[in-house]
């Protein structure tokens, strides 16, 4: 689509003049549908200190649609697995028009804060995460000082 | 037939031989032919009566006993005098055409035709006695008149005897000649003699052909019997052979009746090879009189043997064709393989002619067309009609030679009626290749004019041109049959031919051409002059395909004009363009040539496109193939031929082209005024006039265009005259000052007695302007003063005009204007004198063929100028339905006067010739709303309930009008089901159809019904009740309603006019809600409220509404979902779409219902603010002035404010020029696409800028989708531009049996 609702120019100006904490998001040059974001890890999360990149892409139907989210840093998360995909419910079926992308981003921050490995998309993290809590936690830090520091 | 290449053979050798041959006792054989005559003579008393046939038979051995005192050795004696006297029968038969029309155009026949006539005489001795062939013709009943002729024909035998005695050279015409002009007279020979060297030969000759009346043939005929009817009698053939004659098969039954049963197709074949025991040319003398088989000797008395003329040379072979014939004559043993046969032609009697009066064929040809075995000298049966009808006319002419070899007879006996095949091998003879070529091509053709003229006259065929016509069908056929087909794409190295043939031609009616009937055109000819000769399409394409012979234009060099001179820029092919056209002006020191090719066009020659070019096909005739014979071969590898006239040449037929100038027909707004200004810019001036003027003449001998009243007319070197429409006349001024760069070159516009004299100007003037402009009007004016009023003393009056003088060169701009060469335009256009001529026109026809005519004839293109050429090679053929014959001929004279290019053309890189931004045209196809669904239901109920009983019955016609406005009231649905009951202006079948169309009663029954069936999911009243009350609270209490973001499209504040509310109290923009709930409805999902994901439903919805005053607050009522009709929706949004990404566009709404353009400006204009977007409207019902007000106003760009056009398909579909606009929207398909295309094409034209992009919006699973496929088919099958009523209303039953299916 060549032409670019008014909607999103909306969103992309607010998410640069007023941003979330913690959660940047920069539209590419070349394709505006198109975000690079970073977020934050939450305080007292296992991913703390952590900032995570991730990709962000406006479908031709949003905001009827939601938007295709991914994390392109490792992550050590029961819910994101190791493309990493989302496994979220408003990116799915919760969608609604009404949701923007500042929403949705701070949603995956709060998957952050509070992983549900009830509901897991990477099905060994998970099973880690519910037999042996601790050392689940100790490896996701550590997969964050690894891979999610700042520079 | 060494004899013959002797030139003289004295009267002594005659006498000598004649001795010779004395020898030789005849008198058995006398008797026996006597006895054979006899008997023919009982079995065939029906046709002659018994005591005239015993009268023959009386006289018959009176002069045998007389005269056959000397039977020749071989029975081939031959009287010259009877010969001479048979050939002058052939000639005035076969040839009179010729020689009638010399006679009637009055040209004289030269001397050396006589000459040449009289050394055929000597000849035709020397054949004598070379024992080649002779042939008689006599038919029966002329046999009956011979008893009363016999006293005269006995007298003109002494008178020709003594004559030739005493000039042995005299030719035989000029004898019979002498002979009735002296011959009652008591001195008659003396005075013959001294006419014959007293008048010159000329008088002779022509004189032949006059009083060689064809009445006087069957005393001549008679005469010839009685005199020497023996002799005759016992003729013998053709193939250098002589044989006794064979008599032994019974007498015909009707022969006509019997043709008819074996009427198998000839094939061509060159197989089986065995040996023929006896070559052609070494077969032993005949030396089985076998007396016993001649009986009825009767029967070839009216036999015409085939021979060759003595002065053949040679003779080629041009093709074999394999026959079955039908025998008629029972053998006792099987003809052996490899015989040699012969065809030998009867004359057909006068009752039982083969044409009757009027010139339509009354007999099968096959009748009289025997095939003789040349060994056993008897017939041996009959060729089949189609092959009879081509050689019948051919043989015993000398154009054609036929050979025929048996090749297959079952290895058994023959009885009659069984079939059996031989081969006839066709050759060409030297002797049709000796006319001279130069005079024939202009006698010929004049003399065809001339023809034509007397059939207007009302004149029947004569039955030599009969004969001749007769020849020229049996030529064609016969290259037909034996497929030899003239070279069209001839190997590339002889290029000039490759452009000149078209090898890529639509066939359009090739059966036609090659099939025709003899009787076909025989009375066609002067009657369809007033036919309606329109071409249909297919026809122009056709001819505008050829026209444009790619690779030629493609390989012109370019030419670029000096910066000093012209100060444009050419696009490519326009400096192919200046190439050309410098070409054609002969000024080729100014073409810019990339290669050096020589460019045949520049040579001034072109094949006379009347003549096809051949090439000698291997010799497979049989003599070749089995005995290996050495054929006479020539070194040329192809000849030439008009299959028209029947003539042959060996070199090519050129015709000169002296004509400077030509026809540019190059598509509109490919620039020919840019290129014929950088033309005339480029040779502003005949510079070759500065010699000339040495020798003080105005007239150019070199290029003699001018006739002879116009060299008197003083010559305007410098200028050159531009002739065009009144409107055009401020543009070409303004066009040539841009290109003019030159401040030496000046311009003067000749309009309104501006220039008080033109002479003054351009001769006594030592700086006179180059390019004089004016207009059709003023030299129509001019003209019409001139030659209408003091027509006595125009010579006088003309001093000043445009018509004093002769100009350097005339330029007529959209040319066409002058393709009725009847008006007076035209005629004042062609009074014009210049020595150069151009025409411009992108449609040099319209829509006839002649409107070419007019064309040639300004740009005198000899021949075809006159306009009797024209209407033989082009008009008439054309008329008849010769259209590949004629669009030839067209083509072949065009092309090297002519050059078109059209926008589709690519130049040599492949490039298009005008880059157009690329065009993207999108279907958008959509689904009607509920509504909209349901109405549309009833409606096509209805109608296919109506079609379906008119297709039963069968009156689908009669109810025509019925069935399109069903059909109309479909698609008006389509667009807006308020449209029903409103006119379609475009559709000219409804236009007598009001009534129907608007019988409101009807539609507003049907609409009724379809809302009673509407479900409701929607609120009860106190549901409703109890949702406002609430939104009330939370809107309009605290005035939040005016400061509402809508969730979806975050705009803020949403007008409240545009909100939605759900039942859950959340507010949206209408359109937003709307396409979320189609969206999701379409994903399968659930309506959730996106805010609070409680479910919705689209029945129960809430909006606000305004009051009438406007400072009171609104109040909630039900949403009714009474959705916008589907093309609305989808253009509403498409343009606010448009508007948000670029706010200034221009764009153009396309629809042929005006009463929808009404809907759509009321639609988009509440849809929009009035500050972002401007209406306009254009339909038929503006007045001329408003449209210009309109389009001017469309046409300023404003960035900040959408400009939208509503333009009615009919009213805006042609002329306008919409480039300002990039984007368009089609809102209801039309049925012919080409319209659509033009409107389309009034945005996508040279000027555009932009990519353009149209939207056409189509309903899926409606009549628009079907209208779709018709469009479609229409594309396919082209549309004729010419239908008929009849036929539009044939294809539209089509149609709507397409739409309903």
């Amino acid at each position: 689509m060549a032409s670019l609702p008014k909607r999103i120019i909306k969103e992309t100006e607010r998410l640069i003049s007023d941003p979330v904490p913690g959660i940047t998001a920069q539209p590419h040059e070349d394709n505006l549908r198109y975000f690079s974001v970073t977020i934050e890890g939450p305080k007292d999360s296992a991913y703390e200190n952590g900032v995570f990149e991730l990709e962000l892409f406006l479908p031709d139907d949003y905001p009827m649609e939601a938007p295709k989210v991914r994390f392109l840093t490792k992550i050590y998360h029961p819910n994101i697995d190791r493309l990493g995909r989302i496994c979220l419910d408003v990116l799915k079926n919760n969608w609604s028009p009404a949701l923007q992308i500042r929403t949705v981003l701070l949603s995956i921050q709060a998957l952050l804060a509070s992983p549900n490995p009830n509901d897991p998309l990477a099905n060994d993290v998970a099973e880690d995460w519910i037999k042996n809590e601790k050392g689940a936690i100790a490896k996701a830090k550590e997969w964050t000082k690894l891979y999610a520091s700042k520079k | 037939m060494t004899e013959s290449s002797q030139p003289e053979i004295s009267q002594d050798q005659i006498k000598g031989l004649l001795q010779k041959t004395s020898e030789l006792p005849l008198e058995g054989e006398k008797k026996l032919i006597v006895k054979q005559l006899k008997e023919s003579t009982q079995m065939s008393a029906d046709e002659l009566p018994v005591n005239s046939s015993t009268e023959i038979i009386q006289d018959l051995s009176q002069h045998s006993n007389e005269e056959f005192n000397n039977e020749p050795v071989d029975r081939k004696i031959e009287d010259p005098i009877q010969e001479q006297l048979q050939s002058s029968q052939e000639e005035s038969k076969n040839t009179t055409q010729d020689h009638s029309q010399r006679f009637l155009t009055g040209e004289p026949i030269d001397r050396n035709t006589i000459l040449t006539k009289l050394k055929g005489l000597h000849n035709d001795c020397s054949f004598l006695f070379a024992a080649n062939k002779l042939g008689l013709k006599l038919s029966e009943d002329e046999a009956k008149e011979e008893n009363i002729d016999e006293y005269l024909n006995a007298k003109r035998n002494d008178f020709f005897k003594t004559i030739k005695s005493v000039i042995p050279s005299i030719d035989n015409k000029a004898l019979e000649y002498l002979y009735v002009k002296h011959g009652n007279k008591e001195d008659s020979i003396e005075q013959a003699i001294l006419d014959f060297s007293n008048t010159s030969s000329d008088s002779i000759a022509q004189g032949k052909d006059d009083s060689f009346p064809l009445v006087e043939t069957s005393s001549m005929k008679a005469h010839l019997i009685t005199d020497n009817g023996f002799k005759s009698t016992l003729l013998v053939d053709t193939n250098k052979k002589n044989f006794p004659i064979d008599t032994s098969s019974p007498k015909h039954s009707n022969p006509a009746t019997r043709s008819s049963s074996f009427q198998s197709p000839s094939q061509l074949s060159f197989n089986k090879p065995p040996l023929r025991p006896n070559s052609q040319n070494n077969l032993p003398l005949s030396n089985s009189p076998a007396s016993s088989q001649r009986k009825r000797t009767k029967e070839y008395l009216n036999r015409d043997y085939k021979r060759l003329k003595p002065d053949l040379q040679w003779k080629r072979f041009i093709g074999a064709l394999q026959v079955n014939a039908l025998a008629t004559r029972p053998t006792s043993k099987p003809v052996e393989y490899g015989s040699q046969l012969s065809l030998v032609k009867s004359i057909p009697s006068k009752n039982k002619r083969i044409f009757d009066s009027s010139g339509k064929r009354k007999n099968a040809m096959s009748s009289f067309i025997r095939i003789m075995d040349t060994k056993a000298n008897r017939e041996l049966g009959r060729v089949p009609e189609d092959i009879a009808r081509i050689v019948f006319p051919l043989l015993g002419d000398s154009i054609v030679d036929f050979e025929a070899t048996m090749v297959f007879c079952n290895n058994r006996r023959i009885s009659i009626g069984d079939t059996f095949v031989f081969q006839l091998d066709c050759f060409l003879t030297s002797k049709s290749f000796e006319d001279d070529e130069e005079s024939t091509l202009s006698q010929g053709m004049k003399g065809l004019g001339e023809k034509n003229s007397t059939f207007n006259k009302g004149m029947t065929e004569t039955d030599s041109e009969l004969h001749s016509r007769t020849q020229r069908m049996a030529l064609l056929n016969l290259f037909d049959i034996i497929s030899l087909q003239p070279i069209l794409d001839e190997s590339k190295a002889l290029q000039e031919n490759a452009t000149q043939k078209m090898p890529d031609f639509i066939d359009l009616e090739d059966e036609n051409y090659n099939k025709i009937d003899i009787t076909d055109d025989s009375t066609s000819i002067p009657s369809t002059q007033h036919q309606e000769d329109a071409m249909d399409l297919n026809q122009i394409q056709s001819f505008y395909k050829a026209a444009q012979s790619l690779e030629s234009i493609q390989n012109l060099p370019e030419t670029t004009p000096s910066k000093d001179i012209f100060s444009l820029d050419l696009r490519r092919y326009q400096k192919q363009g200046l190439s050309w056209m410098l070409r054609r002006e002969r000024e080729f020191s100014k073409v810019q040539t990339n290669n050096d090719k020589t460019d045949p066009v520049s040579e001034g020659s072109i094949t006379n496109p009347l003549w096809k070019q051949f090439k000698w096909p291997k010799d497979m005739s049989w003599a070749t193939q089995k005995l290996s014979e050495i054929s006479t071969d020539l070194d040329d590898i192809f000849f030439y031929a008009n299959l028209h006239t029947g003539k042959f040449s060996l070199d090519k037929p050129v015709i000169k082209s002296m004509v400077r100038g030509g026809i540019l027909s190059d598509e509109m707004g490919l620039g020919k005024t840019i290129s014929t200004l950088a033309l005339i810019l480029s040779v502003p001036e005949d510079t070759s006039i500065v010699d000339k003027k040495l020798f003080e003449t105005s007239n150019d001998l070199v290029i003699d265009l001018s006739k002879p009243e116009d060299a008197k007319r003083p010559y305007a070197s410098k200028t050159t005259l531009i002739v065009v429409p009144m409107s055009l006349l401020n543009q070409w001024s303004e066009e040539f000052v841009k290109a003019n760069a030159s401040s030496e070159v000046t311009h003067e516009l000749y309009y309104g007695g501006n220039v008080s004299s033109l002479k003054k100007l351009l001769i006594n003037n030592n700086k006179p302007p180059s390019v004089i402009i004016t207009t059709y009007g003023v030299v129509q004016s001019e003209w019409t003063k001139i030659f209408k009023e003091t027509s006595p003393h125009y010579q006088v009056e003309v001093s000043t005009g445009l018509y004093s003088l002769d100009f350097f060169r005339i330029v007529i701009d959209e040319g066409h204007t002058i393709r009725n060469r009847t008006t007076a335009t035209s005629k004042a256009i062609m009074g014009l004198s210049s020595k150069r001529k151009w025409i411009l026109t992108g449609t040099p026809i319209i829509n006839r063929l002649d409107d070419l005519y007019s064309l040639v004839k300004f740009l005198n293109l000899e021949p075809w100028s006159q306009v009797n050429y024209w209407k033989t090679f082009i008009s008439n053929p054309f008329e008849n339905k010769q259209f590949k014959q004629a669009l030839d001929v067209v083509n072949s004279i065009l092309d090297p006067v002519l050059l078109r290019r059209t926008k589709q053309m690519k130049d040599i890189d492949g490039k298009h010739l005008v880059e157009l931004p690329p065009k993207e045209v999108i279907v958008e196809k959509l689904e009607f709303t509920n509504k909209q669904n349901k109405v549309y239901k009833q409606f096509l109920d209805k109608a296919e309930l109506s079609v379906k009983s008119g297709l039963a019955r069968g009156d689908l016609l009669k109810q025509y009008s019925t069935i399109l406005v069903h059909i109309l009231r479909l698609r008006q649905i389509c667009c807006d089901e308020s449209l029903l009951g409103t006119q379609d202006e475009n559709d000219e079948d409804l236009k007598n159809s009001n009534k129907l169309v608007n019988n409101k009663s009807e539609i507003e029954s049907i609409l009724k019904k379809t809302e009673d069936k509407q479900p409701n999911n929607s609120f009860t009243e106190s549901e409703l009740q109890l949702v406002t009350q609430s939104l009330t609270e939370r809107f309009l209490k605290n005035n939040s309603y005016k400061n509402m973001e809508c969730p979806i499209c975050t705009t803020d504040p949403i007008d409240f006019t545009d909100s939605l509310f759900t039942e859950c109290g959340h507010a949206f923009c209408k359109s937003c809600l709307e396409d979320y709930l189609k969206f999701q409805s379409e994903k399968g999902r659930d309506h959730n409220c996106p805010t609070c994901r409680k479910e919705i439903d689209s029945d129960r919805l809430i909006t606000l509404q305004c009051n009438s005053e406007i400072t009171e607050k609104p109040n909630f009522i039900h949403y009714d979902n009474n959705h916008k009709p589907a093309k609305l929706n989808a253009l509403l949004k498409h343009l606010h779409v448009l508007k948000d990404c670029s706010p200034g566009e221009q764009v153009v709404v396309f629809s042929q219902f005006s009463s929808y353009l009404d809907i759509l400006e009321n639609e988009i204009g509440n849809s929009f603010k009035d500050e972002d977007v401007e209406i306009f409207k254009f339909d038929g019902r503006l007045s001329l002035k408003d449209r210009h007000i309109v389009l001017q106003n469309f046409g300023k760009k404003n960035l900040n404010k959408m400009k939208v056009l509503l333009l009615s398909l009919k009213a805006g579909g042609v002329g306008l020029n919409l480039t300002v606009a990039s984007h368009a929207y089609m809102m209801d398909p039309w049925w012919s696409p080409s319209l659509e295309d033009q409107a389309i094409d009034r945005i996508h034209r040279i000027g555009q800028t932009t990519n353009v992009k149209v939207v056409r919006f189509i309903i899926k699973d409606s009549i628009e989708e079907k209208i779709l496929r018709i469009q479609e088919r229409k594309r396919r099958i082209g549309e004729a531009m010419d239908a008929d009523e009849d036929e539009r209303r044939k294809r539209r039953i089509e149609e709507i049996q397409m739409l309903f299916e």
